[in-house]
């Protein structure tokens, strides 16, 4: 299927339904030159954010897939597939810090085995392009 | 937050940068003392610069060797092969506890502080370097962030502390039975108190046990890129984050015994199983995805890439790309130490731009009569953490083989 271009921006693809068809279903997706990873939660739904924790930067394409989201291995950031952050399990008790915390999402979406992702607004705003070289 | 101009100045370390003008104040781990066996000239990379180690007749120093401009920043060339450009600076150098240190400041160097390692003889330390690519301090900064051992570091399920000789966080907690890596486990959000002292900060993790005890570990940052922890009951890792240049790092570590004399071969023998000579380099990296196993993951360790803690650390730290772009992070209370620290920095930046250097910590002749410091695991009654965190460090030090009084 080729990509399309509708009001919102340009759908492209970015992987076949089939490449998650795998135990942990997380990968990397570089578009435009901005660095994401794409994942699979518990309702079967995908997620596709910016790949770096928005605590420290760490690489979240390693990060712990459970708990319907993705959970950075630095701090235990847990991460839903909006990139809303939803917990924050070294902070203190009480702390709502979370909840101002969100990594840039990238809408996606899926049909017929393949998935596409909007380049668009979104997109810009995750902030981590690649260097041109 | 911070803007990409400040992280800028915070991080970059050539000659002539704010930052790089601070750790050229300092004595720098610049080599081991097993590289002195490459011959009579010892390649040494170093705060952006391309040196060499000269050993001949007179005292040890680095010089200028001539380099490429595309040179590896870990290139190593034969003794032979290295020229000396006798128009560039030359340095002193000493050795000091299993590394040799050098100096690339202008002036008189300081006095070596009086700390463990390097109050402790020969026999009781033993030091090793590995290579990180990515700028220091966000090498520095992982050290100053006592929560990040509750998830990273986090065990799935405990070994035998007996089998934990030489490695981190295997031993028993304080003077429990309890494993570290299920007390790090069930307490992941640690009360963190920083206090600025004359070496650098002390760093206490409160974490408050249900049974009305706390578990307190301290940890140090001793400035401008060094930290002094805990690593068993028996020793501290005394671990420098020193600059190859702006996108390579090495941590040079000093373990350093208070109990038994180190069992060096061993520690020597579990640490090259994990890199490749000369550079260094470890055996697990970006290339090779850490050996990440996400069945391993799921069952053994947080990571998913094997036991050894350094490499979770490594992983952690190069996943933010060269230089972590601090314009994009988000600082929560677990990073109490980390924006003490940058403060310091700052501070000591201005201070050399002011042409103040005496102002830095440990600057003048009052540094060589600093002792410790304190880092060390300890339990006591939660109304009397301080107390029991004092008493475990002097019972360790008054059974001490070599003098470690305080």
């Amino acid at each position: 299927m080729p990509d399309q271009t509708d009001n919102q921006g340009t759908w492209v693809r970015i992987a076949a339904s089939a490449d998650l068809d795998i135990p942990r279903p997380v990968r990397a997706v570089t578009l435009d030159g901005h660095r994401l990873v794409l994942f699979r939660d518990d309702e079967g739904e995908l997620g596709l954010i910016g790949r770096n924790c928005p605590h420290r930067g760490a690489d979240l394409c390693y990060g712990r897939l459970e708990d319907n989201g993705l959970r950075c291995p630095f701090h235990g950031w847990h991460f839903d597939r909006t990139g809303q952050c939803v917990e924050q399990p070294a902070e203190p008790e009480g702390s709502k810090m979370y909840e101002q915390i969100k990594v840039p999402m990238v809408p996606v979406r899926e049909e017929n085995g393949e998935i596409f992702a909007l380049v668009g607004a979104d997109l810009a705003q995750t902030g981590q392009k690649e260097d041109a070289v | 937050m911070i803007s990409a101009q400040l992280n800028e100045r915070i991080t970059r370390i050539g000659p002539d940068t704010p930052a790089g003008s601070v750790l050229r104040q300092y004595w720098q781990p610049a080599a081991l003392i097993d590289e002195l066996d490459h011959g009579a000239r010892v390649p040494v990379n170093l705060l952006g610069e391309r040196l060499v180690l000269v050993q001949d007749k007179g005292p040890l120093h680095l010089a200028t060797r001539i380099a490429s401009a595309d040179e590896a920043p870990t290139h190593y060339p034969a003794s032979d092969e290295i020229e000396i450009d006798p128009t560039g600076p030359t340095y002193p150098a000493l050795q000091r506890a299993g590394a040799v240190f050098a100096y690339l400041g202008d002036g008189t160097p300081p006095p070596f502080p009086n700390f463990d390692c390097f109050r402790a003889p020969d026999s009781h330390v033993f030091a090793f370097k590995g290579l990180w690519e990515c700028n220091w301090l966000q090498a520095l900064e992982i050290g100053i962030d006592p929560a990040h051992a509750s998830f990273l570091h986090r065990f799935l399920e405990d070994d035998d502390p007996e089998d934990g000789y030489g490695k981190q966080f295997r031993d028993k907690a304080g003077t429990t039975e309890i494993p570290m890596t299920k007390l790090l486990r069930d307490y992941p959000r640690p009360d963190i108190q920083v206090d600025e002292t004359d070496y650098g900060l002390k760093i206490t993790a409160l974490r408050h046990m249900e049974d009305g005890r706390t578990h307190v570990r301290v940890t140090n940052q001793i400035f401008p890129e060094a930290i002094c922890i805990p690593m068993s009951r028996e020793m501290t890792i005394t671990q420098w984050h020193v600059p190859v240049d702006d996108e390579t790092c090495y941590w040079f570590t000093i373990f350093t015994s208070f109990d038994k004399p180190v069992n060096k071969e061993l520690m020597r023998e579990q640490r090259l199983k994990e890199h490749r000579l000369p550079d260094y380099a470890p055996l697990k990296n970006r290339e090779n995805e850490y050996h990440y196993n996400p069945d391993e993951q799921a069952a053994l360790t947080y990571t998913g890439m094997g036991l050894d803690i350094n490499v979770h650390d490594q992983w952690a730290v190069e996943g933010m790309g060269a230089i972590q772009d601090r314009t994009q992070e988000h600082l929560g209370r677990s990073d109490v130490a980390i924006i003490r620290y940058r403060r310091m920095l700052r501070r000591a930046m201005d201070a050399m731009e002011q042409n103040d250097p005496e102002t830095l910590p440990m600057q003048d002749d009052g540094a060589a009569r600093i002792i410790g410091p304190l880092s060390n695991d300890a339990i006591g009654d939660t109304g009397d953490w301080a107390e029991a965190s004092h008493l475990a460090d002097l019972d360790r030090r008054a059974a001490c083989p070599w003098d470690a009084s305080v």
